[in-house]
């Protein structure tokens, strides 16, 4: 016999985890303001990378600099993704997950999924053009079935729950 | 909602009261009384098989078709 869903770990687990990512991404927030804006100068990211004065080497600067730029545009994203989250992981608790607040908030995760993935190909992209075998970049981004998978499935959840919430309702005026 | 639900009419020819209904048919007052004022979006069989054995009656002088604009007429006006 299963478990009743509210007394199971997962739900606490999940919720605690979602609360240290939300956290984690505004310290990634801070960590690439300071990258951008603050002490790092060109000298000093020519030095980190070993690079000599060239057409090349102002090249990956600039690079670098546009890819912490999409990088912060990353941040608000990731927060709608992991706010939304809570919020269902919170209807799960409170034994009501299948309303129809809960298909807004996967049709929202879905749409900031799909951007990160179209950020992340742009991002990959400025990573392989920089690319010299002199100065490898290797950014951990690109296309990825999976997080396009990701974005499908999310979709596909988003119109579950819709079309799930509309039956419950019925269902809940029949006599 | 075009239909119009007409237990109010056959429980006064019946003599009957909601409760006694409910009592009968096995359903909550609760939800008699929604498919009384025309709050429910569906009946069972099963419930309509067991209001028109209570009531003798046949599941045609339960319901009743309206045109949409007629409907909300009547709506209006009561």
């Amino acid at each position: 016999m299963s478990k009743p869903v509210s007394s199971s770990a997962a739900l606490p687990i999940a919720h605690a985890v979602l609360r240290i990512l939300v956290v984690l991404n505004w310290l990634m927030a801070a960590v690439i303001l300071v990258l951008l804006v603050g002490m790092p100068n060109e000298q000093w990211i020519m030095s980190a990378f070993k690079l000599t004065p060239s057409p090349d080497a102002d090249r990956l600067v600039m690079a670098l600099r546009a890819v912490a730029v999409l990088g912060l545009a990353v941040i608000p994203l990731n927060y709608i993704v992991l706010k939304k989250l809570l919020a269902i992981v919170e209807t799960v608790r409170a034994g009501d997950p299948f309303v129809a607040t809960n298909a807004q908030h996967l049709r929202a995760i879905a749409w900031a999924l799909l951007t990160l993935q179209l950020l992340s190909i742009v991002i990959g992209a400025i990573g392989r053009s920089v690319s010299t075998p002199a100065h490898p970049v290797h950014l951990d981004a690109g296309f990825s079935i999976n997080g396009w998978l990701a974005v499908l499935l999310t979709f596909l959840l988003a119109r579950v729950f819709a079309e799930g919430t509309l039956m419950r309702d019925d269902l809940e005026g029949t006599v | 909602m075009a239909i119009a639900v007409k237990l109010d009419d056959l429980l006064h020819d019946r003599r009957m009261t909601l409760t006694e209904l409910a009592d009968r048919v096995g359903m909550t007052l609760a939800n008699l009384s929604i498919l009384k004022t025309g709050k429910a979006r569906a009946i069972r069989f099963s419930t309509l098989d067991a209001i028109c054995a209570a009531l003798s009656c046949q599941p045609g002088d339960i319901l009743q078709f309206e045109a949409e604009g007629l409907a909300k007429k009547k709506r209006k006006a009561s």
